[in-house]
């Protein structure tokens, strides 16, 4: 974690424990009989934040997820919500909203039923639990639709209802597992920015778990990027996508050129590409480093004049309408490139502060 | 083409014998010839006023219920083991286990019955408690194939999870949400279980008492007598699983009527 913490230049800062909606300490969890789970993972969410979990399928997000609702009981660490220590307590007493990403709606009630559901069982008047669930299907933009069984519905609109449902008895948290992956394209772009809606309307605590990088991105307050039981990153999303802690989360989040050279002085350093004018923050001459380049930060330029501007040679180039990716021979390197100018490529440009240092392993 | 025809023939194939005994339950003489001859309602009130056809047919009814309650009783949470078994080795065993009974003739259920329950320990032979405990053995592995096969087809754990989560207890969970999202698929499974409780032959022959004989344990004893005595004595029957068949048909529709609104 402290590799992380200094590669992050305004994460938060670890002091949010106090008034944390959310919070994890030394997290461990291992399914019986596997070496699946997590391990040693802290967490905080602020009140009304909104925090992204990302990672390879596999990495544990879905555990994390599990372990804060109280389907799985930590094997080490604490887990507290609003400052009480949950850690023995069964899911229903636990009062996070949960949005599953089968929805789970229950399919023998009619909507205004499913969202009424938290109501009945805490003993409110059926009147009054109609009154509110129709409030709340208000909200998610689900007026009129009351009377309808889930089967019904669209994805989209079980995916309000189950959001409705979630939120409708003020949970301490909103935990949403990838809640957006069986929507087709066009409605996961609408439902992305109505979650954000529904959740910012509601200022709550929540932890949407995902393996979309768009979605992340474009979500988060803040995102954390998971790894084999781990946290490998937690950061805002710009600093994620600007300065990933290792390779891993480079390549992970957005499209990445990973070159490999060797410091050739205080503000160069020899690479397959050439050699590039950079900063080399203090590195020995001769000390090996890893540079990342993002493909969208290489410019095509028409002659070799200028820093850092290099002869290239298109290998493959593919055409997306808004964009063109272009794999070119770059020096004796391969260089993926994004762009939007539709010349040939002869010479490309690695401006200075789009080269960025990784730590090598 | 040549799957209309045969799907015709085959109608003609089920339909006559059917259409056969209702004529024949109507005919007033039937000897030597193709059909009978006569109008007569007389073998329907023969077969309504014969007192051992009338508690057969009410014997019948009692054992049907006491297997399906049973079932629910057994079943339900037998079905629930099952479906959260979580070792897959588990689960197919179970499967095995449950489904032997249909591999199983009923005669050797019966003969097995005989020998445990005759004995001076356990002298139950002949009482219609043991006559439905066979046939719960027997229906059983069909409810239990029909409900755990909703319980994965609806995600049962997921929506547990989720009625965990918005606060339920066990007992509210089981009450709102398992019970009446699979009262479709236990319906249905005891509607099979009653048909085949009401029409089972073999082991109700062999372990039935005198008292409580089933109804197709007693018509057996009509073929001796008249023929029209026979036809409806039978056409009776058949009224009780055409009953319980339509009333499954009715119930499975629904839930297709769910499904394609689902789509």
């Amino acid at each position: 974690m402290s590799a992380t913490a200094s590669a992050v230049p305004f994460g938060h800062t670890g002091n949010a424990d106090a008034g944390a909606a959310v919070a994890l300490d030394g997290v461990s969890y291992r399914y019986p009989g596997s070496t699946a789970g997590v391990q040693d993972v802290a967490l905080t969410i602020a009140p009304g934040e909104l925090v992204v979990c990302i990672g390879p399928s596999g990495c544990g997000k879905t555990t994390l997820l599990r372990l804060i609702a109280g389907f799985l009981k930590p094997d080490a660490g604490t887990i507290r919500l609003e400052g009480n220590d949950v850690g023995t307590l069964p899911v229903r007493s636990r009062e996070c909203g949960i949005v599953f990403q089968s929805y789970a709606l229950f399919p023998h009630m009619r909507v205004w039923e499913n969202v009424a559901y938290p109501l009945r069982v805490r003993g409110v008047a059926v009147a009054d639990r109609q009154h509110r669930a129709l409030a709340m299907l208000d909200q998610v933009g689900l007026r009129g639709f009351a009377e309808r069984l889930p089967a019904q519905l669209s994805g989209g609109q079980q995916q309000r209802v189950a959001l409705g449902r979630a939120l409708i008895f003020e949970p301490h948290a909103l935990l949403l597992d990838e809640p957006l992956s069986a929507l087709d394209a066009a409605t996961r772009t609408t439902m992305r920015d109505e979650v954000r809606r529904i959740q910012r309307a509601h200022a709550i605590a929540s932890l949407l778990i995902t393996h979309d990088q768009d979605e992340a991105l474009s979500l988060a307050d803040r995102v954390i990027v998971m790894r084999d039981g781990r946290v490998v990153q937690d950061a805002p999303p710009l600093a994620i996508y600007d300065t990933p802690a290792d390779e891993f989360v480079a390549n992970f989040v957005g499209r990445a050129n990973l070159i490999d050279g060797t410091a050739s002085g205080p503000d160069s350093v020899d690479t397959p590409v050439g050699r590039l004018a950079t900063r080399t923050h203090g590195r020995g001459t001769g000390s090996t480093v890893r540079l990342l380049v993002r493909p969208e930060r290489i410019e095509l330029v028409r002659s070799v004049d200028g820093e850092n501007v290099f002869a290239a040679h298109a290998a493959r180039d593919r055409f997306f309408g808004a964009s063109r990716r272009v794999e070119a021979t770059v020096g004796t390197a391969r260089l993926e490139i994004e762009t939007n100018a539709r010349d040939t490529i002869e010479f490309v440009r690695i401006p200075r502060d789009a080269i960025q240092f990784l730590h090598h392993p | 083409m040549l799957s209309r025809w045969i799907t015709a023939f085959y109608l003609v194939y089920l339909a006559v014998p059917i259409a056969l005994l209702v004529i024949g339950s109507f005919g007033h003489l039937w000897l030597n010839t193709v059909l009978p001859t006569g109008f007569t309602l007389q073998w329907y009130r023969d077969v309504a006023g014969d007192p051992s056809f009338r508690r057969a047919f009410v014997a019948s009814l009692a054992v049907a219920m006491m297997v399906c309650a049973a079932c629910v009783a057994l079943g339900l949470p037998l079905a629930y083991a099952i479906f959260r078994a979580r070792s897959p080795a588990v689960r197919s065993l179970a499967r095995v286990l449950y489904q032997m009974p249909v591999a199983l003739p009923p005669l050797v259920l019966a003969f097995g019955f005989i020998l445990v329950f005759s004995s001076d320990t356990l002298p139950w032979l002949g009482s219609i408690w043991l006559l439905a405990a066979g046939h719960v053995v027997l229906g059983l592995p069909y409810f239990l194939q029909t409900v755990v096969a909703d319980m994965q087809r609806l995600g049962l754990d997921a929506l547990e999870d989720a009625a965990d989560s918005l606060g339920s207890s066990g007992w509210q969970r089981f009450v709102y949400v398992v019970v009446p999202s699979l009262r479709q698929s236990i319906l249905a499974g005891l509607i099979i279980v009653a048909a085949l409780s009401l029409g089972e032959f073999q082991f109700s022959n062999l372990v039935a008492g005198f008292l409580n004989r089933t109804y197709p344990v007693v018509l057996l004893q009509a073929f001796y007598g008249a023929t029209g005595f026979a036809c409806a004595a039978t056409v009776v029957l058949l009224l009780l699983a055409l009953a319980a068949a339509i009333a499954g048909g009715f119930v499975s529709g629904s839930a297709e009527r769910m499904k394609a609104a689902a789509a």
